[in-house]
């Protein structure tokens, strides 16, 4: 009698199971794509709207706003984009497990601006076995447009880190040929291409790098850092690092009497950054820093009476309440809105995601008016690369003054 | 050898910013037996009130900085009065929660009133750097590390000569018998609370002009932190700030010469340094008692 | 024998319940289920360690890196089959736990608390730094490597077909109901008492003969080895892993579902599961403000420790006990 309970629940157990397997099986599909309604267009996404990466999230912020501002004037070919962004806390497992939710539960038609490098490469083969867009992913990793024959749904956006890198390093090479540099860099896939992207654009040449450190974006200060690279005896140093950091080797490098030729990175350019790493004037290191540059900056004051930033500070205003408008992620998820809303309309009636994935790769889009004059967004079979034109523009009392022509490089 | 000195230096003003918070932790373990978790969330809020007022009210610094200090002592009071004076004296997990909890709280409504952006505080000290030979020593690091002896030297007198400093001192190591001699013990405890994270604001508005502000700027200065009170012995203020500068210096130097180490193992190292000391000497370098249990 | 009679039927209803469950459940939420199962085993293991002697961790997210590592690497790099690295992972773990159990004998309480978080925040820097081994920051995918069971493609279990989700879920609940009777076997004998006693009073367990040494490093080993099969099961469900896939917040998340499930009880660690998978989502569901999702956190945070003081487990009897009475009365 007292093993009754055990054997009975075994019983159970084991016939519910059978009902349970049973009815699971099979499923039905729809001729229409997951995302698509009469009326709308669902878009997802991850992005860290917490935790140490949130300051990033202005990238969603921005691409939301913008299309809210498309929705207002009618949407795409009749329909209204939805886009849904979820906090991923920039922790890969957490981007798995929404961005599933997104294409399960929420049957979002593509995934869309998912931010960082790591988070994106966690998601790429499900999206891609999945067969589900992998739209813009915000990271410079050049994985994102070269692996195309391996990953045809994924798509990055914005220059690729070694090519902002090569670009650095051929200015080096043509116009400071006995430079020695010396390389601070966070110590992730984004330093590193930055790094590998720089030794390639030095070529041959006779600038070399001669020291390069690292840090973790977990720590305080990079001032031990520096002193570091100071002793190297390099007279130029090439700042790989996000903005906190990129302020600090500036404020280090003046607090050393070091008094080295600097050249920087996008992620830290825009110029309210580089106000803060003036200290209010006093410190002339920043003085002369070359980057390079692909959106136009809000706190530019050549672009304050420019209709696009005009136009950006009212849908901001109307449609992102209380968002930094100084903020230049924002122009970003502006910018890579406008090219997504464009490659929708060439969907026409009956968007699909086979459809999307052949108008990704053949995008040729030359009036994104958050973009530099001139920067065109480009792909073509195999190449996943849509932006990769640069200008190069330097740092002066009056803030960043673009110079010399369009710099190109695809990889 | 320029490079060692300079190392020396750079470790010493990093450490001086650990001391800092160090001495925070201490006082309020001291005060209520807790470690704080939120205690470099705190300091980051003070700071944010520190940058409002100068930035977008056009306070001049001093004003500021004491207004400044005056809101922090009150919130740190208000803190321990309303969230960690219940749980204070139950288990020891629920504490450790309700500080977590706090730091999560705090992180986010930074985030959340001021957004993501790095933001720049001014030094009260000269930016200039002097020279001596060849390695450059910056003013604001010099009055860094003054800022945290000086602190030290007046909690010491505080606690000795002070009737409100010997009430506390009464209310933190005996609270029963503290009672029976007329000691408010809750009330000193928040006011434990609220010295520490005045403390805390004095770390931040030092921290702030050379590691600028975001939400994050205490987080990892925090786990240095913890490292220096532990090391100093985590009841003793002048072991936070000997613990601070040590500690500060060693990590430079292995960083700078053991390649392994490097920057990346920098954060393991300091954690090692907390498993090392509370193995095997668990009453730091200047702690009186062996820890005890709380 | 009879007094077990009324356990085994609970646990029995229990089981089907949660094999019936899909059956009411989207395909993705199966999915979200199966997280909770891995939570659950997570949980029963830091159970073992601070419910029932009395040791805190705030490091056991990174036992379950160790898990969830030792599965993804010897699945990428040596060709096993992800199903036989699960016990790999918990001896490895398991391993790891005790080895730590030997210094933390010295540390008490808020010390413990404070070595055990060092741990936490150290594992990702230390992932990152053996590149070669982890993988580093770019980690180890999983999807699509032939040793995952699943992935597009449905899984055949014993004739029937099952979707990648179900089959997740299936997975993590049948380790989870096993896992759960070892721990009550386990807790409910000697050890238990033993484990109790250390709890209660160190002095007293001394003092009637119980190795304080023995029983906690023990504790610790049984609890990492949990933490272990959970972190094997996540890295499968998750199918990728890196340095920032276990982060501070799962060790801090995983010690507040232990007092969400009332401590020193197995009864409510499926509250403690569920309140570590889904406060993240509904904390984004109440505001999408950068910074929001945070201080939702803290607020729920503190407010489990005020509001639920004996966590759900207390809860639970309680409710039982009313609804008992009412049945009773008619």
């Amino acid at each position: 009698m007292t093993r009754k309970p055990i054997v009975l629940a075994t019983a159970a157990t084991v016939l519910a199971l059978a009902v349970g397997a049973s009815a699971l099986a099979g499923s039905t599909r729809s001729s229409v794509d997951p995302g698509i309604t009469p009326t709308s267009i669902l878009l997802g996404g991850t992005v860290p709207l917490s935790g140490v990466a949130s300051a990033y999230s202005a990238v969603a912020v921005g691409a939301n706003a913008y299309f809210k501002y498309v929705n207002a004037k009618g949407g795409v070919n009749g329909r209204q984009i939805d886009y849904k962004y979820l906090d991923d806390t920039y922790n890969p497992a957490m981007t798995v497990q929404l961005t599933r939710q997104l294409v399960e539960q929420d049957k979002v038609f593509a995934i869309f601006n998912t931010l960082g490098t790591e988070t994106n490469l966690a998601i790429r083969p499900y999206l891609n076995a999945a067969k589900v867009p992998q739209l813009f992913a915000a990271s410079g990793d050049t994985s994102f447009g070269s692996d195309v024959a391996t990953y045809p749904q994924t798509i990055g956006f914005f220059p690729s880190y070694q090519a902002e890198g090569w670009a650095l390093g051929q200015y080096m090479k043509k116009n400071k040929p006995k430079a020695k540099i010396a390389v601070i860099a966070q110590n992730d896939s984004y330093g590193r291409d930055l790094l590998v992207g720089l030794k390639k654009g030095l070529g041959g040449g006779s600038a070399k790098v001669i020291a390069a450190q690292n840090y973790e974006v977990t720590a305080s200060d990079v001032g031990s850092q520096i002193a570091k690279l100071k002793s190297s005896g390099a007279d130029t140093l090439a700042v790989f690092a996000t903005p906190q950091f990129a302020i600090q080797s500036y404020v280090f490098a003046n607090k050393l009497g070091w008094k080295p030729f600097v050249l920087t990175n996008v992620v830290s350019s825009a110029s309210n950054i580089m106000l803060l790493a003036s200290e209010g004037g006093a410190n002339k290191r920043v003085l002369g820093s070359v980057s390079v540059v692909f959106l136009k900056d809000p706190t530019d004051p050549k672009w304050s009476k420019d209709k696009a930033i005009l136009l950006y500070r009212t849908i901001l205003g109307k449609y992102a309440k209380g968002a930094n408008a100084k903020d230049v992620y924002h122009v970003y998820g502006m910018a890579v809105a406008y090219a997504t809303v464009n490659l929708l309309k060439r969907l026409g009636k009956n968007p699909t995601r086979a459809g999307l994935i052949a108008a990704v790769d053949s995008m040729n889009i030359r009036d994104d008016p958050f973009l530099l004059p001139g920067i065109a967004i480009k792909t073509g079979p195999g190449d996943h690369f849509p932006l990769s034109q640069m200008y190069f523009q330097q740092y002066a009392k009056t803030g960043w003054k673009q110079f010399g022509s369009l710099v190109n490089y695809r990889g | 050898m320029a490079n060692f000195f300079q190392q020396v230096v750079s470790g010493l003003a990093s450490g001086g910013i650990y001391g800092a918070l160090a001495l925070a932790l201490v006082l309020i373990h001291r005060a209520t037996g807790v470690i704080n978790f939120a205690q470099g969330e705190m300091a980051t809020f003070s700071t944010y009130i520190l940058w409002t007022l100068t930035q977008n009210h056009g306070w001049p610094y001093w004003p500021a900085l004491a207004f400044t200090l005056a809101v922090s002592f009150a919130g740190g009071f208000g803190v321990h009065q309303v969230v960690v004076r219940p749980v204070e004296r139950g288990s020891v997990l629920r504490v450790v929660i309700v500080t977590i909890g706090l730091l999560l709280l705090l992180n986010g409504a930074m985030t959340w009133i001021w957004s993501g952006e790095v933001r720049s505080v001014h030094s009260p000290f000269p930016t200039r750097t002097i020279d001596v030979g060849g390695v450059a020593i910056s003013i604001q690091d010099l009055g860094t590390i003054g800022v945290s002896i000086g602190v030290v030297i007046l909690l010491g007198l505080f606690f000795r000569f002070t009737k409100v400093g010997l009430a506390l001192r009464a209310a933190a190591t005996n609270p029963a018998e503290a009672r029976l001699v007329g000691v408010r013990v809750p009330l000193m405890l928040g006011v434990g609370w609220g010295l520490a994270t005045m403390l805390g604001a004095i770390a931040g508005a030092l921290t702030a002009p050379t590691v600028f502000l975001d939400p994050n700027m205490m987080q990892a200065v925090l786990i240095y932190a913890f490292a220096a009170a532990v090391l100093g012995g985590i009841d003793s203020p002048v072991g936070a700030v000997v613990g601070g500068l040590l500690l500060g210096v060693a990590l430079n130097l292995l960083g700078t010469y053991i390649d392994f180490v490097g920057a990346d193992l920098r954060l393991p190292a300091a954690l090692a340094v907390i498993l090392a000391v509370l193995l095997f000497r668990p009453a730091g370098l200047f702690g009186q008692r062996v820890v005890r249990r709380v | 024998m009879r007094r077990l009679a009324v356990p085994v039927m609970l646990f029995g209803a229990l089981a089907v319940a949660i094999v019936l469950a899909p059956l009411f459940l989207s395909d993705f939420q199966a999915q979200q289920a199966a997280y909770v199962g891995i939570y659950a085993i997570a949980l029963i293991g830091l159970n073992v360690l601070t419910g029932y002697t009395g040791q805190i961790s705030l490091g056991h997210g990174a036992f379950m890196a160790v898990g969830g590592y030792t599965t993804a690497i010897l699945m990428t790099d040596h060709g096993v089959k992800d199903l036989w690295t699960i016990p790999i992972a918990a001896v490895v773990a398991g391993a790891a736990g005790f080895l730590f159990g030997l210094p933390a004998l010295r540390l008490t309480g808020l010390y413990l608390a404070l070595a055990t978080f060092a741990i936490a925040v150290s594992t990702p820097a230390v992932l990152k730094k053996f590149e070669g081994f982890t993988g580093g920051g770019s980690g180890k995918n999983l999807f699509g490597v032939k040793e995952l069971t699943g992935g597009i493609a449905p899984v055949h279990v014993l004739g029937w077909k099952l979707n990648f989700n179900n089959w997740l879920y299936y997975l993590c609940w049948t380790m989870a109901l096993v896992l759960y009777v070892v721990a009550w076997l386990l807790l409910r004998g000697r050890t238990g008492r033993a484990f109790r006693a250390v709890r209660d009073s160190e002095t007293a367990a001394l003092s009637s003969g119980v190795s304080l040494a023995k029983y906690k490093t023990f504790a610790f080993g049984v609890s990492a080895a949990y933490a272990g099969i959970a972190g094997s099961l996540f890295a499968i469900a998750t199918t990728y892993v890196n340095a920032d896939t276990f982060p501070v917040q799962l060790s801090i998340f995983l010690l507040v579902g232990v007092v969400v499930s009332g401590l020193g009880s197995l009864t409510g660690v499926i509250a403690g599961a569920v309140f570590i998978e889904f406060l993240p989502l509904w904390a984004q569901d109440v505001s999408k403000s950068p910074g929001a999702p945070g201080v939702i956190y803290g607020v729920i945070l503190i407010g489990v420790i005020f509001l639920l003081p004996t966590g759900a487990a207390g809860l639970l009897p309680g409710l039982l006990r009313r609804v008992a009475t009412l049945f009773r009365g008619r």
